[in-house]
């Protein structure tokens, strides 16, 4: 296996458009949070808007979900950054929410099957779905929040999309990395795309017991090749989730064994409120002094939230300061994933 | 490097729960594309799908199968919670269960990994009536109102992971948890990645395979707003490679294997029943709505899985194709079927079974295997007259006997998602 760079980075947050400044601005404490108007006006980490030369055609919107545009977005500025990156045969490895239609859409299909309180199957069967967009399905299959981007940038190399609440992001981070150290690709994307800005996927966090989460949205990438490349951002050291659905003081354990063997010289810390404590201690027992909260900046993003810290991880190899930067991500569901960035190949 | 074998199967389909009487249904040529009932669709413009013959997937059907698996205040718990709605969660169960107790795995494979395909949330329409606002002609959500409304503790939709939720609890697996959402490449692309992470000694053991079912009112309407499904209600609406073929069968089941190192296997007893010899994935980047005309990202794909497990076309004895019965896609496979592995014989399933989406590639994976059990290649349900336009050796609605060493399954997701994977007879 050889070992793995990161040739260039994207990533649309609540910041807005770039990945450079993230790193900084995590390790400042920044925070983005504006009021919510699609959830009642709650603070909410929302990216701003898109520049027209980034964002999604308007007839293409009716077939997004808003991962689906922030993944094309994160995408397009990749490219636009590195022009030369292939695109043929690059694999692309996406950390994926959940379904996220259109609200509207959903309103006046409802609006057509409910002719008094109770749901009308048969009035649903022909009246509501007359009501919405044919093209509804597109909006609610989550594999287009990678397809979409694919089919923008004609990215045609080896891919999965992987349902994600966090740590599932580093498990596509870990195929991308493998597809390169394999030889099964030059090339290769991995990433997250998500939005816990849904009504829905909102109302399920809130379910969850998420007191104080911010909700957040955003995109990442990071585009990988063979460490003798020619470039390289930094390098991927290490991609790996610890199972924490069966409890989490296991994963938290084996994941401190395994920030001890790599020696980070910070962590970037992306953490569920639920689990924040735990993996802040954690976190604090092997880097004191130099543990970056991200939460604050990019909200709680669920599929995006590894990724955009693992850009704000990489930006802080930039400057020279910091040689390894850890990146520990632990979502709702309790998996524990660690990302590993050096600066240099380790030996 | 460890060479990836499958020691455990189990299946949910039309035909019934069991690995068993899913291959013996493929052997006699049957097919159990029908009317849905297990609510009303007669008002949907898709009325017939593969169902699986069961009304509610709910803690009785579930005590018939998991045998205590699942303890009875957890099971209670899961049916109170509303999940059990999504019938792809009880299937995702069913079919594992079955697949952990054919390889044998007791309580030593704790540390197994779950690589398993998932399909969308299942959304519950009816649970948006507490919420609902009419003011004048227009109608909205009151969100502010959910929290205080009485509904489920899982509502409005399931959610994607649930059911792989459910198996980390009910065999107490403590390895990593992989959600493949690839939409119909996902059980395929599922299988591969077990293969993988067994060759790369990343994994000893991976509970693989998918669970899905979109044969429920907005799965079943979204796809019918799209145009795939067949405009005939008629148990024969899928009609793989025919020329008469005008749209696909909506589906639902789950196919479950237990994959693990064929060292580790032989030295503990197992069977293989199959090994998994190579596979490749690929995008067509074409449209949103169509696949690519001439098969080249599915040609590569199968192209991939050819060079990974070392083989040369001659070798592979049967295609089980994605053959979804579509007027674009079944050409654009067989294009890319007959460029690269010429005179095969190919069939597809999904006349029998319907199109099982995200599930789709893993019980075509499981009807691969019954070549290198009883040496007889599934049929085509419902294919009768040849099209040019598909020229390719179709094995017709009879299945066919032969004696094969290597198998090659395809499977193509909606977006342009391309995934190959080849299974050979076990040792």
């Amino acid at each position: 296996m050889r070992p793995v760079a990161v040739i260039a980075a994207s990533a649309v947050s609540a910041r807005g458009l770039g990945w450079r400044g993230l790193g900084k601005a995590v390790r400042e404490g920044g925070t983005a949070a504006t009021a919510c108007s699609a959830l009642g006006g709650i603070l909410a980490a929302q990216v701003p808007a898109l520049p027209s030369a980034q964002d999604v055609e308007p007839r293409q919107l009716k077939l997004m979900s808003r991962g689906a545009r922030l993944s094309c977005v994160a995408a397009r500025s990749l490219f636009r950054e590195s022009p030369s990156l292939p695109r043929e045969e690059t694999g692309f490895f996406l950390g994926v929410g959940a379904s996220g239609g259109a609200v509207e859409e959903l309103e006046a299909m409802l609006a057509a099957s409910f002719p008094q309180e109770q749901f009308d199957l048969s009035r649903f069967g022909n009246a509501g779905l007359g009501a919405c967009n044919p093209l509804f399905a597109f909006q609610l299959m989550n594999n287009y929040t990678l397809c979409h981007a694919a089919i923008r940038e004609g990215l045609r190399g080896p891919n999965a999309a992987l349902f994600s609440r966090g740590a599932g992001t580093v498990l596509a981070l870990a195929e991308a990395r493998h597809a390169v150290a394999s030889g099964e690709c030059d090339v290769a994307l991995g990433g997250g795309a998500d939005s816990a800005l849904h009504p829905v996927t909102w109302a399920e966090l809130r379910r969850g017991g998420e007191e104080g989460m911010v909700p957040g949205e955003g995109a990442a990438l990071l585009a990988m090749a063979a460490a003798d490349h020619g470039q390289s951002l930094g390098f991927l050291q290490r991609c790996e989730v610890h199972p924490g659905r069966q409890g989490l003081a296991g994963a938290l354990e084996s994941t401190r064994r395994s920030l001890l063997a790599m020696g980070p010289e910070c962590v970037v810390l992306a953490a569920a409120p639920k689990w924040r404590d735990a993996a802040r201690e954690l976190a604090a027992s092997v880097c004191p002094g130099a543990v970056f909260e991200s939460a604050a900046l990019f909200g709680e993003a669920l599929a995006a939230s590894a990724s955009l810290a693992a850009v704000a991880a990489l930006d802080l190899l930039q400057d020279g300061e910091v040689h390894r930067a850890a990146v520990l991500v632990t979502g709702p569901d309790g998996d524990v994933g660690l990302v590993g960035l050096a600066s240099e190949v380790a030996s | 490097m460890s060479r990836a074998v499958i020691t455990g199967c189990g299946v949910v389909s039309a035909f019934g729960v069991g690995a068993r009487v899913f291959w013996d249904a493929l052997s006699e040529g049957r097919a159990a594309v029908g009317p849905i009932r297990h609510f009303d669709a007669s008002g949907f413009p898709t009325r017939v799908a593969g169902e699986v013959p069961v009304l509610r997937t709910d803690g009785a059907w579930l005590r018939e199968y998991l045998g205590g698996r699942l303890p009875e205040p957890v099971l209670q718990e899961w049916e109170a919670s509303g999940a059990l709605r999504d019938r792809k969660i009880g299937f995702g169960w069913v079919a594992a269960l079955e697949a952990w107790h054919q390889a044998g795995c007791g309580e030593d494979a704790s540390d197994t990994w779950l690589s398993m395909a998932l399909g969308l949330e299942q959304a519950f329409l009816e649970d948006f009536g507490p919420l609902l606002r009419k003011e004048g002609a227009r109608t909205s959500i009151d969100w502010a109102t959910e929290q205080g409304a009485s509904l489920p503790q899982v509502r409005f939709r399931s959610r994607i992971d649930l059911c792989a939720d459910g198996l980390v609890r009910m065999l107490g697996l403590t390895g990593p948890v992989v959600p493949h959402v690839s939409a119909c490449a996902a059980g395929t692309l599922s299988v591969a990645h077990a293969a993988s992470l067994i060759e790369r000694g990343a994994a000893t053991r991976v509970l693989c395979g998918a669970s899905d079912s979109m044969v429920n009112p907005l799965g079943l309407g979204g796809m019918s707003r799209l145009g795939a499904p067949s405009p005939r209600a008629e148990p024969d609406a899928c009609r793989p490679f025919d020329r008469r073929r005008d749209g696909l069968a909506m589906g639902e089941g789950a196919a479950m294997f237990v994959v693990e190192s064929e060292e580790r296997a032989l030295a503990r007893g197992a069977r293989p029943l199959a090994r998994i010899l190579g596979w490749g994935s690929t995008q067509d980047a074409y449209k949103t709505t169509a696949p690519l005309p001439d098969g080249a990202m599915a040609r590569r794909a199968m192209q991939q899985a050819l060079r990974r497990a070392g083989l040369a076309a001659r070798d592979i004895g049967y295609v089980n194709a994605h053959g979804t019965g579509t007027p674009l896609n079944d050409p654009a496979e067989a294009r890319a079927i007959r460029e690269v592995l010429q005179d095969v014989p190919v069939s597809s399933i999904k006349g029998a079974v319907g199109h099982l989406m995200a599930a789709s590639g893993a019980i075509e994976a499981a009807a691969c295997l019954l070549p290198f059990q009883s040496d007889c290649l599934p049929g085509t349900a419902h294919h009768r007259e040849r099209d040019p336009e598909c020229d390719i050796d179709v094995i017709g609605e009879r299945p066919r006997e032969a004696r094969v060493d290597a198998v090659l399954s395809n499977s193509f997701g909606f977006g342009g998602q391309n995934a190959t994977v080849i299974l050979g007879r076990g040792a």
